[in-house]
């Protein structure tokens, strides 16, 4: 069983990466109970295959266990900061393969989201934020922003799946990009 | 399209920074972002900018149930070498945590106590400073450790220009600077202090970072800007 994501608070995770990076054991299986079943739902939206995904999350707590000490030096939120080693593991991962595969049985394990009304408050501002500008954005252009972020697609896989050439996938992106920013900063 | 976008859709860092966070760059691409990552600063802090952007997008990742069994492979091989090998790192990783503990006190004032344990317990004694100052990216994370009277420092941004040295200053009320010697290049340095020296450091006093000409300051007091301050605290 997954403890209810209702328990667990920022501050909460902050404790538990800071006690891992002093090689706190305790403290590792503590925060891989709160926060596996998370970073699973990346591994696997990611590399939609059970058992790749299962072997990447392992990689993810290996990385968390080694690199606790590295999340000080940035300014990222520990969820944030947990989220972004996932990603990049799975991303990795899915690069170095050839062909995606698909095995969405997985799907069928989803739990049901319900983060703590703490940390919905802080992040709700920002959630409407994102989304309003991502709405500013043309939406097969908001569409690809959402699924690179989310599925982990390419500027290749992205091409092909809009049937434009991989350059003009490129110039969408790019652009969408700095057009979020300049919105997020405004 | 205006020319300042044009400017910005070259292959700059911002971009590919952009572009990593992501997820969209092919395998050698991202293979180099990541080892600028570890070794440029500068780099990393436009990286995590944008993870910062990017990152309410990550609420629609949903939670999904593991198996055991993935908690029991993952203890094997993380556990049965782990053990052996990081016993020395305890002390620089606690230290190094304290001070963020201490770096982030403003943002978790409320203490909530996690079950298991009681970091004050087997704390030595020890003060950290976050050193920063407006108008310049410098920035180190200063921890002195109480037991072997040392101080530490911690790299975190802006480089040194060349033929210059960084010199470490400890500011006692309004008192002169007295000198604690020229910052060595590294990622993670330390300072040994002189007994007398030890003595006069306490929570409440200020760090400061001077750029000064090789070999440090020529009169003993800082000769040229202070790229970097902070208070030490108790941690």
């Amino acid at each position: 069983m997954v403890e209810s994501p209702l328990a667990i608070t920022s501050s909460d995770i902050t404790k538990l990466i800071l006690r891992v990076a002093m090689r706190d054991r305790v403290a590792f299986d503590s925060l891989y109970q709160q926060t596996s079943a998370k970073l699973f739902g990346v591994c696997l939206r990611v590399l939609k295959n059970q058992s790749e995904a299962e072997d990447a999350l392992q990689e993810v707590f290996i990385k968390i266990w080694d690199k606790a000490d590295r999340f000080a030096a940035s300014d990222l939120s520990p969820i944030s900061w947990l989220v972004a080693v996932a990603r990049n593991q799975a991303i990795d991962r899915i690069r170095e393969r050839r062909q995606p595969s698909v095995d969405m049985d997985s799907a069928l394990n989803v739990i049901d989201p319900r983060p703590d009304p703490e940390s919905l408050a802080a992040a709700n501002h920002e959630r409407r934020r994102i989304q309003i500008c991502l709405e500013e954005l043309e939406k097969d252009r908001a569409e690809a922003v959402r699924s690179a972020y989310l599925d982990g697609e390419s500027y290749d896989e992205l091409a092909n799946r809009y049937g434009v050439p991989l350059n003009t996938m490129r110039t969408w992106l790019r652009r969408s990009l700095l057009k979020l920013r300049e919105c997020l900063e405004r | 399209m205006t020319s300042a976008d044009k400017h910005d859709m070259g292959n700059g860092d911002e971009m590919i920074a952009a572009e990593y966070v992501l997820g969209v760059l092919s395998a050698d691409e991202r293979q180099s972002a990541s080892s600028r990552i570890d070794r440029d600063p500068a780099f990393a802090q436009l990286v995590d900018l944008w993870e910062q952007r990017l990152s309410p997008l990550a609420d629609a990742y949903q939670q999904v149930e593991v198996p055991h069994s993935v908690k029991e492979a993952l203890n094997r091989r993380l556990f049965s070498k782990a053990e052996l090998s990081n016993k020395s790192g305890f002390w620089s990783s606690l230290t190094f945590w304290r001070s963020l503990t201490a770096a982030l006190a403003a943002a978790l004032v409320v203490y909530i106590a996690v079950p298991h344990f009681n970091l004050e317990k087997s704390a030595p004694p020890g003060l950290v400073a976050s050193l920063a100052a407006d108008g310049s990216n410098v920035r180190y994370l200063v921890l002195f450790d109480g037991t072997h009277g040392k101080v530490r420092l911690s790299h975190i941004s802006g480089d040194r220009p060349a033929e210059r040295d960084f010199e470490l200053w400890l500011i006692k009320n309004n008192n002169a600077p007295i000198s604690i010697g020229i910052v060595p290049v590294g990622k993670v340095v330390s300072l040994k202090l002189s007994s007398d020296l030890k003595q006069k450091l306490s929570s409440g006093e200020t760090f400061a970072i001077s750029l000064e000409p090789v070999g440090g300051s020529p009169t003993g007091q800082p000769t040229g800007p202070i790229v970097a301050a902070g208070e030490l605290k108790n941690i």
